[in-house]
């Protein structure tokens, strides 16, 4: 038998602590303290910080103006896609009850508009968009190139319906004086889509770099004429066309449109008093059966006036705490019932 | 063995072969082999039954991962047109089974102990989970699966609420897909890496590196693919330029995810601490008994009464299809001889 030892190599495995399952270990083992612990310490932080986040949207100023069919005459004339070229204002007056102080943004809200379908979310370029590549066209479908062969820029579905309302907000300072409250038209977007992510093809002459491209068919101007007063807002790098291509998660959402211009009457922000939205609608929701409306808005530390994520902080803090208790209470049963059986 | 226990071998669902002067056939032609009868208790007790442990945890976490990852889609087709637009950057995806939840899982299936081998030596008792089919049967497929549903309307609906109506402290936006895809993913890895730290009962230096690493490793991932430099080389492929940067140093995302990894891992935290105390099998008896042992101070060691006391066999076969189980460790087979020290203690 020692013979055969010596001729066949040993193939037991090596007496090494991973290869024997011997490795240093900590046992995790959690005691009912230890739970109990936790569901409690959960439930207390849980509750605390619902009760902070509800505190700091309920201290947020919003009002919002659906205007879709306040302004009857012009979402009739819209319904009708060969009124394109006319143009239609309306004007919607409301009342501000309290001061809105401090940073007061407006945004434009869509009701049903769906930038998250799957094909409209793929139908971009972004080698366009960028400023390597404008005769890239290859992602846009169906809005690639015109009827005369030319390529779009900027092409596919989401730069095709960006959104042309303008919205002029205006305050009246006294009985028949009415001002226009200055909006600022600028950084409206994230930092990173403005300076890396969208640039223009060129500095200086942004209509020859364009030379060879056509404006998207529901387009009244060509991209390069957007905001001919400011380069640094025009072509692809025009903050409301950027917000717009940002598309959105979910079929209502807002957007950023103007942010207030703290000077003159507004140095605290919007004071209460008569207002009234200027609008030259041209967006036609109708026919999709959604709605639009404006928002103007204050805001904290944790966002929007969303109540949610306060709420469900809220009631998972007061649900945690409650089984903590009565995890406790059946512990305690159970450990009765085990210490009078083992007597 | 002799040739004529070949056929018994390769009958049985496992089949033990012990090398001796009889040849090499009926080794050759079994699963596991070895050159003492004695052995056979260690395979059994401690490498089988940590085996089948493995085997489920690694099961019932597999699907549990998966049926979270896929079902948010669910939730989502109410809200996208039913147009079937993921919630996930295309890259994750391909990431998320490959690379940021593999070793976690190897680690668990290499790895894990629910006791060491003494006290499985100790408790033969604790083998009866396997024989029953426990720990992963029709029943544990179903829990798991309902447990998936739940955690993917949690994963989906609590970073909807958060970024429904809502803004960046800066009045920019939050509420674009690809800030919902980075939420919904990020919520998701820390769920699945808290559940299997939670399923991790036998925490080596290896398990640590696996799970917190690749919870590191995702975070790294995370910026490399969104960062500048990818994203303005390849733009069509590479599209979420900014979105980790611009994101994550939001409150309201934070806050977000720390509920849905609550919401989702604290239920499975409770049922596992209540089930053994209201709805307890025979097998958490033993673990009572093994913890209380552990925390006194050591004492005789504790003997468990032996009713039939085997034989010494020349072959073992062993089948956990109803019938032969039963009859083979009735020791109905056997002659009963006088009891005898140190050996496989057979319970009814």
């Amino acid at each position: 038998m020692e013979k055969e030892f010596h001729h066949h190599p040993s193939r037991m495995p090596d007496n090494s602590a991973m290869k024997q399952q011997k490795l240093p270990a900590h046992q995790l083992h959690f005691s009912a303290r230890v739970v109990l612990t936790i569901f409690f310490a959960t439930g207390v932080f849980c509750f605390c910080m619902g009760v902070i986040l509800i505190l700091s949207a309920q201290s947020i100023q919003e009002i919002e103006i659906n205007y879709t069919y306040i302004c009857e005459n012009c979402a009739k004339l819209r319904e009708n896609a060969f009124n394109f070229d006319q143009k239609c204002t309306c004007s919607v007056p409301f009342y501000l009850q309290e001061n809105m102080e401090g940073d007061v943004y407006m945004y434009y809200k869509l009701y049903g508009f769906y930038q998250n379908h799957y094909r409209y979310v793929l139908s971009r370029s972004n080698n366009q968009l960028v400023g390597k590549d404008i005769m890239d066209v290859e992602d846009c479908a169906p809005f690639k190139v015109s009827q005369n062969k030319t390529p779009i820029a900027p092409c596919g579905a989401i730069a095709n319906s960006m959104f042309n309302d303008t919205i002029i907000l205006s305050y009246t300072l006294k009985s028949s004086v009415h001002i226009q409250v200055p909006m600022l038209k600028t950084e409206l977007t994230w930092w990173t889509d403005k300076y890396v992510k969208f640039q223009n093809p060129s500095l200086i002459n942004l209509s020859d770099r364009f030379v060879g491209t056509e404006k998207p068919p529901y387009w009244q101007a060509p991209i390069y004429e957007l905001d001919t007063s400011d380069p640094g807002n025009n072509g692809f790098l025009n903050d409301d066309f950027i917000v717009w291509m940002r598309t959105a998660a979910f079929p209502t959402f807002k957007k950023l449109y103007r942010r207030l211009y703290r000077v003159q009457y507004f140095m605290d922000g919007l004071p209460a008093g008569n207002y009234s939205f200027n609008i030259s609608y041209n967006f036609p929701v109708t026919r999709i059966k959604g709605e639009k409306s404006v928002v103007l808005s204050t805001l904290t530390w944790s966002g929007g006036s969303s109540l949610f994520l306060g709420l469900a902080y809220t009631v998972t803090g007061a649900f945690l705490w409650l089984a903590s208790f009565a995890l406790m209470a059946i512990h305690m049963t159970m450990k009765k019932k085990k210490l009078s059986y083992r007597r | 063995m002799g040739a004529n226990d070949v056929s018994m071998i390769k009958a049985a669902h496992i089949g033990v072969g012990i090398s001796g002067q009889e040849g090499m056939q009926a080794m050759l032609n079994s699963d596991f082999a070895f050159s003492q009868f004695c052995y056979l208790q260690r395979l059994l007790l401690v490498h089988g039954r940590w085996s089948y442990n493995r085997m489920c945890k690694f099961l019932s976490y597999f699907f549990y991962k998966n049926f979270v990852f896929t079902l948010v889609h669910f939730w989502y087709a109410f809200f996208n047109g039913f147009s079937a637009q993921a919630v996930y950057d295309t890259w994750f995806i391909t990431c998320y089974n490959l690379i940021y939840t593999s070793l976690p899982v190897l680690g668990l299936s290499l790895f894990e102990q629910d006791v060491n081998e003494t006290w499985s030596l100790h408790f033969p008792e604790l083998y009866i989970p396997g024989q029953h089919n426990l720990y992963f049967n029709k029943k544990e497929f179903v829990k798991c699966l309902i447990h998936g549903i739940y955690s993917s309307f949690v994963l989906f609906f609590v970073p909807m609420g958060t970024i429904y109506n809502s803004e960046r402290s800066d009045g920019k936006d939050i509420s674009d897909i690809q800030t919902f895809c980075l939420i919904v993913q990020t919520s998701l890895i820390w769920m699945v890496t808290v559940q299997i730290a939670l399923k991790t009962t036998y925490w080596t230096m290896i398990s640590h590196f696996f799970i917190w690493g690749s919870l590191g490793f995702y975070f790294c991932i995370l910026f490399f693919l969104y960062s500048d430099g990818l994203c303005l080389m390849f733009p069509s492929i590479f599209q979420f330029l900014g979105v980790a940067r611009n994101t994550m140093n939001q409150s309201q995302i934070w806050l977000s995810l720390i509920l849905s990894v609550i919401l989702c891992v604290i239920p499975a935290f409770g049922y596992q601490f209540l089930q053994p105390l209201v709805w307890p099998v025979n097998v958490d008896k033993v673990f009572d008994r093994i913890n209380h042992c552990k925390t006194r101070p050591p004492q005789v060691r504790v003997r468990t009464k032996l009713k039939h006391p085997s034989l010494r066999r020349s072959a073992y076969a062993f089948s956990h299809k109803q019938g032969f189980g039963a009859l083979i460790t009735s020791g109905k087979t056997t002659k009963t001889k006088p009891n005898k020290k140190n050996s496989f203690p057979v319970k009814k």
